[in-house]
């Protein structure tokens, strides 16, 4: 019966639209921080260099080129899924800058509307970054299936922010 | 005994008080999405006085014009939650079928329109009895809605269907449409009840709109994102949700006068009744804040819930004044 459901739903979200269309009512947001043992403009120049992913595991290739606002990179992960990414904002005296899906993939991430901001904060010689996100869960009607709830959606940006923030504290401070 | 003797005593003093005090000051009321609640804020000491629990995921505010009333909506929860603004506590749920976001009142406060963003419709509910009487079909994923100073007219921001509906109120049926640009979410019309502004999220510009002669006058361009606008003298105040702005522009020349930068994600927007301040809530800082409409500056800044958003009319008087 859920797989049936399931079935139900999955054919149900393959009709929408993949532009960032409907969504639900309920924005999520989260934050994940982690303290870097490396001067602040060292993790600046890693995390701001839009086209490299290397510090996040499951990343197969980034293509694109740039760093500049407007500019767009295509992630492809380990299981092929693809998502493309835009640049919203860079503000490199803040070391903050901000981009967000161009398109909804919920086999990417079960989410849609998704936009990001990343921050890096000097602290004392070392350096504290912080990933922030805003998105919607990834199915766009009322009483979603668990695969696509809010709760998987918070789960699914969280779990990729603490694999990314401890893969790049594992390149930057391993001098990689 | 002697606990509650005393707590009469206190409570008689603090009925002089009140009696003797000064004229209070204007509140808002700011729904906190993520934390379930509503902060009550104290508009002239920029402070929270109060949180009620909503529960269901709370997003549009409409506060009655005598500030007895705050009717907010929850989307998640499927409630639209009754509150008595005085007493801070919930007197009423109605229970909502679809997705209640947008949420106003009747200038005479007799009627609640309430919209749900999945079915498409445009809920009428009698205020007196709390009961859902009609429900009015307009475009896809219906948002802010506004309403005319007479009380003869609402327009619906029908997001997905980059249009605005228009709804005679006596007859509770749409009369016409009025395409305006991509994904409008939020519409306010100005005092004299001439203009409309919709804010389109996804083409990033504000739609002007004649309401006499039903149609988009012009676009005026602001940032990335405008979630909402507040009208404040002959100026509209614009939140620029992923630009961390707000755009001022001019309702006369239609240019922009300045771009503000404010706390993080702002969102629902409301000028004060005295005109000097527009009020709004930033749903990335988890704040909500102000800006003086002569120095064009954030003025003040409050810690309130997670996730505010503030879409609606929040704005309570607390005098007959």
């Amino acid at each position: 019966m859920k797989s049936l459901l399931w079935a139900l739903v999955a054919g149900a979200v393959a009709l929408v639209p993949v532009v960032a269309e409907a969504h639900g009512p309920t924005r999520q947001k989260i934050e994940v921080t982690r303290e870097i043992d490396a001067p602040a403009d060292k993790v600046w120049a890693v995390v701001s260099n839009f086209q490299d992913l290397s510090w996040i595991p499951g990343v197969k290739s980034v293509e694109g080129s740039g760093s500049e606002v407007g500019a767009t990179r295509t992630i492809t992960l380990e299981n092929g899924e693809k998502l493309v990414e835009k640049m919203d904002k860079f503000d490199a005296a803040k070391m903050m800058f901000m981009y967000r899906a161009e398109a909804d993939n919920i086999k990417f991430l079960p989410v849609t509307n998704y936009s990001s901001r990343i921050t890096v904060k000097d602290a004392g010689g070392k350096s504290t970054v912080t990933w922030w996100g805003a998105f919607y869960r990834g199915y766009p009607n009322n009483d979603p299936p668990p695969e696509l709830s809010d709760e998987a959606a918070v789960k699914a940006v969280t779990d990729l922010y603490n694999a990314g923030l401890d893969g790049l504290k594992k390149k930057v401070e391993g001098g990689s | 005994m002697l606990a509650r003797g005393r707590a009469l005593v206190l409570a008689g003093a603090l009925c002089l008080l009140a009696a003797a005090g000064p004229a209070r000051a204007d509140e808002a009321f700011v729904t906190n999405q993520q934390s379930d609640d509503v902060s009550v804020v104290d508009l002239e000491t920029a402070t929270v006085v109060a949180t009620i629990p909503v529960g269901g995921k709370p997003a549009g505010v409409a506060v009655s014009p005598d500030g007895s009333r705050a009717y907010v909506t929850s989307p998640e929860g499927k409630v639209v939650t009754v509150i008595d603004a005085a007493a801070r506590t919930v007197v009423a749920r109605i229970p909502i079928e679809g997705g209640p976001v947008g949420i106003v009142l009747s200038p005479d406060a007799a009627w609640l329109y309430v919209a749900d963003w999945f079915n498409n419709a445009i809920l009428v509910i009698d205020t007196a009895s709390n009961a859902v009487v009609a429900s009015i079909p307009v475009g896809r994923a219906p948002a802010g809605m506004a309403i005319t100073p007479d009380g003869r007219t609402l327009l619906s921001c029908d997001r997905d269907d980059d249009r605005l509906s228009v709804v005679d109120l006596a007859t509770r049926k749409v009369t016409g449409t009025i395409p305006v640009g991509t994904h409008p979410f939020a519409v306010t019309i100005a005092p004299d009840g001439k203009r409309a502004y919709a804010a389109n999220v996804m083409s990033n510009d504000v739609s002007v709109v004649d309401l006499a002669g039903r149609r988009e006058i012009t676009r005026v361009p602001v940032g990335d994102t405008p979630y909402g606008i507040a009208l404040a003298g002959t100026r509209a105040f614009v939140t620029d949700q992923h630009a961390d702005t707000v755009t001022v522009f001019d309702t006369g020349t239609l240019q922009t006068v300045a771009t503000i930068d404010t706390p993080s994600f702002p969102e629902g927007i409301e000028t004060a009744r005295d005109g000097r301040k527009v009020w709004a809530a930033a749903w990335g800082d988890d704040a909500f804040f102000s800006i003086d409409v002569e120095t064009l500056e954030v003025a003040d800044e409050v810690d309130v819930g997670t996730g505010p958003r503030a879409f609606g009319a929040f704005i309570r008087r607390t005098t007959s004044r």
